[in-house]
């Protein structure tokens, strides 16, 4: 059915005059538990079908999309896209040129153990409730807690007038806890194993399992209530070091988002901004120092945002973006590509739904590993903060000024862990901060899943994945709040 | 009639889910039609139509809620999704502090809400509209590099029934237009934005946000290093926008204030902010973008006066069917989030059409008042630090310069500021007469004594 309504639009679209045109026909099953003071607060299934055409006529993009499956819909949301690209034309430039990709009849689905759809809803419930309660029962204090699991399924159909025609079906899942203590007015909270939901994975039931959420809820509750009598982190300049967990979204903010090259070439300008990195500093700006080396790399197993291809059909690979501290390469679409001259897309065309035009996003950046230990890091650090956990964060519009806040923080004095310290804020400039990287740790690391990166107008909001692991960094502007 | 069809979906499906044993049942169908012609570089590159619609159903079964949204607005479909719905709720524990779907309340439906030629505007309309915008821009100054932006159109319209005998609707157009003008000398860029927004395409003056993003951009070019601190601030409405919107977010949401969270809960008939300053969260006020007589559950959206001349209080607070639930003698004041909203059903009520009273200053008569201080176009990438302290950090974008003498002086580079809203918004020695509409929040221009700029970027 679905590939005859492929055909349908495909056929459609170049009796209408266009040139390319692909359709992407899929199903999204969304499945959110959410247990909150003891109430199972959300336990909602969220379940998304459609399709979208794009199609260049004129030289110009066009796009639509529609709910409806059936023949007629499809011609005539077809027809609607080739109307919107002869609009569009009367407004270009130049034609649209792709860069040229092999054409793929392919096949790709997640790699698991456990299907997590098929885990009955009550056993899942049945864990978070258990978790939740033991953060809940820690202190009067603490004043509200909560448990989350999310699973999601995205299976999708491509095909393109090239002859492309991929099926893929992407599964995710993952979890996490979080506790928020509250004394005389002050709020701390901690969460485990990352803020804003916790961890995930393009694995089966079994990531969440590993998790082990009930065996770590108790460590959430103290270390909330910990917090409500801890030293406020210092105003200082120091040595830094960050987890895996909070160096992720730096990676995110600082590498991610800048080498998207439809930001450097200004076609995000209006709404997230552009990119300090500019084509112009491609292969000369020194982006940050000999130890960190950058991947944009859709086929790590487990990463959030690994797949099989992407949204124009490019096969998962990897490409670096950052080699030895110099800045190498960009994340792009087939337009981008070409319009640089490079021989192909990285792969990073990604649509939130099938309804939403593909836009370059994340797959995996992540950091490779050097060659220290975590404890011999700190053991040679004579004075610094160790900073775990996201709790806050915002960049500037060419991602170059970021500050950061995370929950809870280490003073590291004379090689030790020494006190914890709350209200944890760096700030800093992105290449001369990655500049200041002196140790990349080669024992703990790991895939962070970031489900919610929001990009584009109308918003879309992607499931992306960072690989890193602690890391240090010389000279940081710590402590930002009085 | 859309909402007639969308109401009989609604009504048609809580039977359903009441024949398949749940004791209440609450059921949102809604449609949701979005164009967009987006530009950049002077050119269009992305222009595109989706039509999507869905239904939203909530079973409950003896205390236990199970929560399914689908779209599609198929029969077959849907009575699909009410078993499996009923099948969630089934295995789903009780939730102890549910009490019950709200009770059928009067409402009116909005006037002016809807408008069929912004609803149905076409590409070809956009697109002859970016060009006049294109062509404004450039023609403003030589300097001017690249004009980028987007044009949206298009409506929603959902219907809302329950098992208690609740049966609402709205239907809404709406339109925007945001402009971002790039200029550059020497290699020095300038950046400058404008955006409006109306229920009514026809209202929205494109050439307007054109010339200000341009003069703007032209202005911005080159600019210089200040150094952090405190300075004196004078924020555009869309400025004045976000820190309203992030105060709504973090302070006046009754699950941040029944979770301790809320700086309103620590600060209750105080004096916390200037007595110049009131804020209320009005959907049936003309000057409120979003025209939703109901909310996400049917209920009547009532006004809620959340800034009464720089006090809070517990009449502060928005509340749904849920957190009105865990509280003595709460009843929903209708802020459940709309069923529209992609991550409908939202976590956590919210005001969604906030409105500050206006003053009786112009931004002239402000920048004339100001011996040295720094004006701000917009902020970006806004977050908040500590709730309950209301701290937010973020930064300028788009038009930041430095006023002294009373007059606007010097481009300077875009600044990082880290303040409490319960400092800054204390002092606010002048406030605009005009109000703007600015997605969810209506505000006027504000000068404030204190805003803490803790950084700068380079540019």
């Amino acid at each position: 059915m679905s590939f005859d309504l492929g055909k349908t639009a495909l056929e459609e679209a170049t009796k209408k005059g266009a040139s390319y045109a692909d359709i992407r026909i899929g199903e999204i099953l969304d499945e959110h538990l959410t247990v909150k003071k003891g109430v199972p607060e959300e336990v909602t299934l969220l379940q998304t079908t459609g399709f979208g055409v794009r199609v260049i006529v004129n030289g110009a993009w066009g796009f639509a999309g529609s709910v409806d499956l059936t023949k007629k819909e499809v011609i005539e949301t077809t027809q609607k896209a080739v109307s919107i690209a002869l609009a569009s034309s009367k407004l270009k430039k130049k034609d649209v040129v792709l860069a040229s990709v092999k054409t793929r009849k392919g096949k790709y689905s997640t790699p698991m153990k456990k299907d997590p759809f098929k885990i009955p809803i009550e056993e899942k419930i049945e864990i978070l409730m258990t978790a939740e309660r033991i953060i809940a029962e820690h202190s009067s204090f603490i004043k509200s807690s909560s448990a989350f699991f999310r699973d999601l399924r995205e299976k999708k159909l491509f095909m393109s007038t090239e002859g492309a025609e991929i099926n893929q079906q992407i599964t995710w899942c993952g979890g996490g806890l979080e506790g928020i203590a509250v004394k005389n007015g002050e709020v701390q909270r901690r969460s485990y194993p990352a803020s804003f939901r916790g961890n995930f994975s393009t694995s089966g039931y079994e990531f969440f399992e590993s998790l082990a959420l009930v065996d770590n809820a108790k460590k959430v509750g103290k270390e909330a209530l910990q917090l409500l009598d801890a030293e406020k982190c210092p105003s200082t300049e120091t040595s830094l070091i960050l987890s895996g967990d909070q160096l992720a979204l730096q990676i995110h903010e600082s590498c991610g988002h800048p080498t998207e090259l439809d930001r450097a070439l200004g076609t995000e300008a209006d709404y997230a901004g552009t990119s300090f990195l500019v084509p112009d500093k491609l292969g000369k700006l020194k982006y940050g120092s000999k130890n960190v080396n950058i991947v944009a790399d859709a086929t790590v197993p487990g990463g959030l945002g690994t797949f099989g291809y992407d949204d124009e059909g490019t096969l998962a690979k990897q490409v670096y973006l950052v080699k030895e501290g110099l800045f190498t390469g960009y994340q792009t679409s087939r337009e981008t590509a070409a319009e640089l001259g490079f021989k192909e897309s990285s792969g990073g065309m990604r649509a939130d739904s099938p309804l939403a035009l593909p836009l370059i996003r994340m797959t995996n950046i992540n950091l490779l590993p050097g060659d220290w230990k975590v404890d011999e890091m700190i053991e040679e650090t004579r004075k610094g903060i160790l900073m775990l956990v996201n709790k806050s964060w915002s960049i500037d519009d060419k991602r170059l000024n970021f500050q950061f806040g995370t929950e809870i923080a280490w003073e590291i004095k004379n090689g030790s862990k020494e006190k914890m310290l709350k209200n944890p804020t760096y700030t800093g400039i992105t290449p001369a901060f990655w500049g200041t990287c002196d140790a990349i740790s080669k024992e703990d690391w790991e895939m962070h899943g970031t489900p919610n990166c929001g990009k584009g107008v109308p918003g879309q909001v992607m499931y992306v994945g960072h690989g890193c692991s602690t890391a240090r960094f010389r000279n940081i502007s710590v402590g930002l709040i009085k | 009639m859309v909402t007639k069809r969308l109401i009989d979906i609604s009504e048609k499906t809580v039977k359903t889910a009441l024949k398949e044993g749940a004791d209440q049942a609450q059921v949102a169908s809604f449609l949701l039609d979005d164009t967009l012609t987006r530009f950049a570089n002077s050119q269009i590159h992305q222009n595109i139509a989706s039509k999507t619609g869905g239904i939203a159903i909530k079973v409950v079964m003896n205390k236990k809620i199970g929560t399914l949204r689908v779209n599609t607005l198929g029969e077959k479909q849907i009575e699909d999704a009410v078993k499996k719905v009923v099948k969630i709720a089934k295995v789903t524990p009780h939730n102890k502090d549910f009490r019950s779907l709200p009770e059928p309340q009067k409402w009116t439906p909005l006037k002016g809400a809807f408008d069929s030629e912004t609803a149905l505007c076409t590409p070809d309309y956009r697109a002859e509209k970016v060009k006049e915008i294109i062509e404004t821009a450039h023609s403003k100054s030589s300097i001017v590099k690249a004009v980028a932006g987007s044009f949206s159109t298009g409506s929603v319209a959902f219907g809302i029934s329950n098992s208690l005998g609740v049966s609402a609707w709205a239907q809404m157009s709406l339109a925007s237009i945001n402009t971002t003008v790039i200029s550059e000398v020497e290699g020095s860029e300038g950046f400058g934005s404008a955006e409006q927004y109306s229920r009514f395409v026809e209202d929205i003056d494109h050439i307007q946000v054109a010339s200000e993003a341009a003069e703007k951009s032209v202005k911005s070019v080159k600019p210089m290093k200040i150094s952090p601190g405190d300075y004196e601030v004078i924020l555009s409405p869309r400025a004045v926008a976000v820190l309203l919107s992030y105060l709504g977010y973090i302070g006046f949401s009754a699950t941040m204030y029944q979770d301790g969270q809320s700086f309103v809960k620590y600060h209750l008939e105080k004096q916390v902010f200037d007595e110049k300053l009131s804020v209320k969260d009005d959907a049936r006020d003309s000057l409120s973008l979003y025209a939703v007589p109901v909310d996400g559950e049917g209920v009547p959206k009532k006004a809620v006066q959340l800034i009464d001349k720089g006090i809070v209080s517990e009449r502060s607070i928005c509340y749904d069917s849920f957190t009105a639930g865990k509280e003595k003698n709460k009843k929903s004041t209708g802020h459940s989030i709309p069923p529209v909203v992609r991550f409908y059903p939202y976590p956590r009520p919210l005001p969604i059409n906030v409105i500050a009273s206006p003053g009786d200053a112009s931004i002239d008569e402000m920048i004339a008042d100001t011996k040295r201080g720094i004006f701000v176009t917009r902020f970006h990438y806004t977050n908040p630090l500590e709730p309950t302290k209301a701290i937010l950090t973020g930064l300028t974008r788009d038009g930041t310069f430095l006023i002294e003498n009373g007059e606007i002086s010097k481009p300077v580079v875009n600044l990082r500021y880290t303040d409490s809203m319960l400092s800054a918004l204390k002092d606010i020695p002048m406030i605009g007469e005009k109000l703007v509409q600015v997605d969810d929040t209506t505000a006027p221009a504000m000068k404030l004594k204190k805003l803490r700029f803790t950084g700068v970027t380079e540019y």
